[in-house]
């Protein structure tokens, strides 16, 4: 698998460097993409909470939405 | 050649008809070096000041009368300005002569003249807006040392953000070459779809790790957002918004905003996709802080 990569502007140099991620960054990444994971669960579990209520009601997310606006 | 009185029987000289004439096609000029005080015989002359420090020329009554005039000028470094000694002196323009500037001074009687002003000192014009940083955007990207003490308050323009599908594009604030990624970003990111009119909750939370920006879904014509940030250098909380982002495949304008609650001065930022790639352009401005 290759290497995540980092670019860095240095904006009083001017530098420009593309480096592969070192172990912290790696770390972050992963730790980033663990909870991206979690993130995406909770809005799919608060979608699921909003449909079961729709159902509960008889009424569509479009009819929702024309309530509500 | 100062002016002088004839008087009947007196004879012309070559020398003195060669003399007005001279005058009357370069006017004799009279060098100064200091602040000087104008006498009756400078009328109808060139008085050039020349000094490296402030200098007067300083104006009297009962010494002209109405019609005189003088041509004043400065070629030094020092400002020189017209000063009313008890004579009165009126402009519509700026007494204060700059280098290399000049004018005119009239005499409407014994003791009022008016100095016309031939070149103005012209006002540095400061911008509002000063361009500090720009580039490309190549997956993770950080920007080091584009916030100072010069600026309190930036805006940053991305343009053409394309993220891979699904993949949220987000910033860290970042000091001395590291982000920060402590759990006290908090933001909202909604939009709204321009054709459906239906809303888009694209993120909401409190004590994250980052401010998310959006999804550009890789469509090839990408997010554009315009994002202020508030003291990002200060030692007090970093505020960002009213960011406002378009995103042109999936009709969904929207605005974004948040702050970063800690006393850290930031001196850059770190841009970069949740997953997959990242491309784009960046711009960041400085506020003029008056």
């Amino acid at each position: 698998m290759t290497t995540p990569q980092i670019t860095i502007h240095d904006v009083l140099t001017g530098e420009i460097i593309t480096r592969d991620f070192n172990a912290a960054e790696l770390a972050q990444l992963e730790a980033d993409k663990a909870q991206a994971i979690k993130d995406a669960a909770a809005i799919k579990a608060r979608q699921a909470a909003r449909q079961a209520v729709l159902d509960k009601l008889g009424l569509t997310a479009d009819e929702i939405s024309a309530l509500f606006g | 050649m100062a002016l002088q009185t004839f008087t009947a029987g007196q004879v012309l000289t070559a020398a003195q008809m060669t003399t007005l004439q001279t005058n009357a096609y370069n006017q004799t000029v009279s060098t100064k070096t200091a602040s000087y005080v104008l006498v009756a015989a400078d009328v109808g002359t060139r008085i050039v000041m020349n000094s490296a420090s402030s200098t007067t020329i300083t104006v009297n009554t009962s010494l002209f009368s109405a019609g005189d005039t003088l041509f004043l000028q400065n070629i030094g470094a020092g400002v020189c300005t017209v000063t009313a000694g008890t004579a009165t002196v009126s402009s519509a323009g700026p007494l204060a002569i700059p280098q290399y500037g000049n004018g005119t001074l009239y005499f409407t009687s014994a003791s009022a003249a008016i100095y016309f002003p031939t070149a103005v000192t012209i006002p540095t014009v400061s911008s509002a807006l000063t361009y500090i940083a720009g580039g490309s955007i190549s997956n993770t990207t950080s920007v080091n040392n584009c916030f100072s003490a010069t600026y309190l308050n930036y805006k940053m323009v991305l343009n053409n953000l394309v993220s891979g599908t699904g993949a949220a594009v987000n910033i860290r604030m970042r000091a001395s070459g590291s982000d920060n990624t402590s759990s006290v970003y908090s933001y909202i990111n909604n939009g709204q779809n321009t054709a459906t009119g239906g809303t888009l909750n694209l993120g909401v939370g409190q004590n994250l790790s980052l401010f998310q920006l959006g999804y550009s879904n890789q469509y090839a014509n990408g997010m554009n957002l315009s994002i202020d940030f508030f003291a990002p250098f200060a030692a007090t909380n970093t505020h960002y918004g009213p960011g406002v982002f378009w995103n042109d495949e999936i009709n969904y304008a929207g605005i974004i905003g948040g702050v970063h609650k800690s006393t850290t001065s930031f001196d850059g930022f770190t841009i970069y996709p949740t997953s997959s790639t990242l491309t784009g352009t960046y711009k960041i401005y400085g506020y003029a802080n008056s």
